[in-house]
């Protein structure tokens, strides 16, 4: 049941647990984070278990840390691959950021420093984790708010490279992008347009803080109406890939975000139409 | 160290310290309003966060602005070293019990203790407990040399305050009224059955008793801990136990080798 995954998911929280359990929902797949499952046993894997015998589900990490110039944990790569094992994602995804030097973890995303160093720092490490999950690694972009002197190229064209050096693949954080481009001056659909299409396997849609100039990535709100024409324009550039809402705080009830999802799986539905009229 | 390494450790260091690292990022004037400071503020308040839902009966007796205040210093003295954040607090107790003037009762370092073993039995190792009817086929030669074993979530506190009432009324309100706690040197079992926790307190005795079986004391060891301490019918004791810990869930099957 590891094998591709098509449509409209949800993140799954801990508050839903039991909506899960005890009906269908309207939802495709789920995206579980990993390091919530990372226990020995209790509440966390017992649900775990009795929702995959019914959803499809990928591994979302926070903490693979891919980036930072610390070697790579092998106990948590472990820990990692045996839970794969367990629950057969249909893929394994964490961030293109770091989290912390030093054996310290900050618990944050952090942006990287866009330079080809980086980039040779980066393409052994992907390798690394994808020799020990044997399968592609898929990695997000992630939403900042600064940018460091040390830049040499833009942050797409630092995904495309590094896609083409590792085979990884991306996760695509729709609403990452657009915070990202509001912060820094870009154009959230170049962005998008500079990206492999075939390399991006799911998206990510979510809301945000506006605090006028500008945003914060917060994943406690619903999608802004921005968002959602940034998801309708890379649905008309990629074709369909398997999108998910991400709420992390302020969880709704199950229906509410359901609906939300309904949302997205008629914006694509008229974009993918769109898209066959016009061609 | 390399050139990423240097920024990491900078940029790190100005997180840590709450200076900014002058240089690092582009024309810090033009930046978006923000900028490194959300990095300051966001791993201040995850941290928060996480010790919040780690000790939540602790927050509710201090309430948030003593709760933000411990926090902010445990955050400064502890960073994480932790790959998921959910363990973040382990040495919160210890934090307390070394200078527990941080805290405006003593009592509330049990309460932290408390709090932690909860948290741990929540997601412990998996158990299938002993039953009645396991039992049924030891032979009379086979008690001596049984070996009982405690469900893996078990923890055996050694408390100094009786702090149990007060941890279930904040657990169940979080505005519930309390009386102030007593000095109450005494044992407290935290231990998951299935996938619910239970606790409950316990007498020295008992206490020892578990800790014995949970170093791989046999029954007939247990037994003789027992009489040491003055008990006239040992055998009579630890079957009462027995029986209890049975009805509790509080020991578990024997795991098989794969």
């Amino acid at each position: 049941m590891s094998g591709t995954i098509e449509g409209f998911g949800l993140g799954l929280r801990t508050e839903h647990y039991r909506d899960f359990v005890a009906a269908p929902q309207a939802v495709d797949w789920l995206e579980v984070i990993s390091e919530n499952y990372l226990v020995e046993g209790g509440k966390p894997l017992h649900f775990l278990d009795r929702i995959r015998r019914d959803y499809p589900m990928v591994m979302h990490g926070v903490s693979l840390s891919i980036g930072s110039v610390d070697a790579l944990d092998a106990g948590y790569l472990r820990q990692i691959k045996a839970l794969a094992d367990r629950i057969e994602p249909a893929w394994v995804s964490d961030h293109l950021c770091w989290t912390g030097a030093g054996s310290l973890n900050l618990h944050d995303l952090l942006p990287l420093p866009y330079t080809e160093a980086t980039l040779r720092h980066l393409v052994p490490r992907v390798a690394q984790v994808q020799d020990i999950l044997g399968r592609p690694l898929v990695l997000e972009n992630v939403s900042s708010y600064v940018a460091f002197r040390a830049d040499e190229m833009s942050e797409w064209e630092f995904i495309r490279e590094l896609v083409t050096r590792t085979a990884c693949e991306l996760l695509l954080d729709v609403n990452n992008v657009y915070v990202s481009s509001v912060n820094h001056g870009f154009d959230a659909q170049h962005f998008i347009d500079a990206l492999p299409p075939a390399a991006v396997r799911q998206i990510h849609l979510a809301g945000h803080e506006d605090h006028g100039r500008y945003l914060v990535d917060t994943h406690d709100q619903p999608v802004c109406e921005a968002v959602w024409k940034l998801y309708v324009d890379t649905v008309r550039r990629l074709g369909h890939v398997p999108t998910m809402i991400e709420r992390d705080d302020h969880i709704p009830p199950l229906p509410e975000l359901i609906s939300e999802l309904d949302v997205a799986r008629s914006l694509a539905r008229r974009a993918l139409d769109d898209t066959r009229h016009a061609a | 160290m390399s050139a990423l390494g240097e920024l990491q450790q900078r940029f790190q260091r100005a997180v840590l310290s709450e200076n900014p690292a002058p240089g690092l990022f582009v024309a810090e004037g033009t930046q978006p309003v923000g900028g490194f400071d959300l990095y300051l503020q966001a791993y201040r308040a995850r941290l928060a966060a996480a010790l919040r839902d780690n000790f939540p009966v602790l927050h509710r007796a201090l309430g948030d602005d003593a709760f933000a205040t411990l926090a902010r210093s445990y955050i400064d003295l502890h960073p994480s070293h932790f790959r998921s954040i959910r363990w973040f607090g382990d040495a919160l107790p210890g934090f307390l019990a070394d200078a527990p003037e941080r805290v405006p009762h003593p009592a509330l370092v049990d309460l932290a203790r408390m709090d932690w073993a909860m948290r741990a039995a929540f997601d412990a190792a998996d158990a299938i407990p002993l039953s009645f009817g396991d039992l049924a086929s030891l032979q009379p030669d086979d008690w001596p040399g049984q070996h009982f074993v405690p469900v893996r979530s078990l923890q055996v506190l050694d408390l100094s305050w009786s702090i149990e009432p007060i941890w279930k009324a904040l657990n169940d309100a979080a505005d519930a009224a309390t009386d102030e706690p007593q000095a109450l040197p005494h044992a407290l079992l935290i231990w998951r059955p299935a996938l619910d926790c239970c606790w409950r307190s316990a007498e020295a005795g008992e206490a020892a008793a578990l800790r014995a079986l949970s170093r791989g004391a046999s029954f007939a060891d247990w037994c003789t801990v027992i009489a040491a301490a003055g008990d006239p019918q040992p055998a009579m004791t630890a079957a009462t136990l027995l029986r209890r810990w049975l009805d509790e869930g509080l020991l578990a099957k024997a795991e098989t080798p794969a």
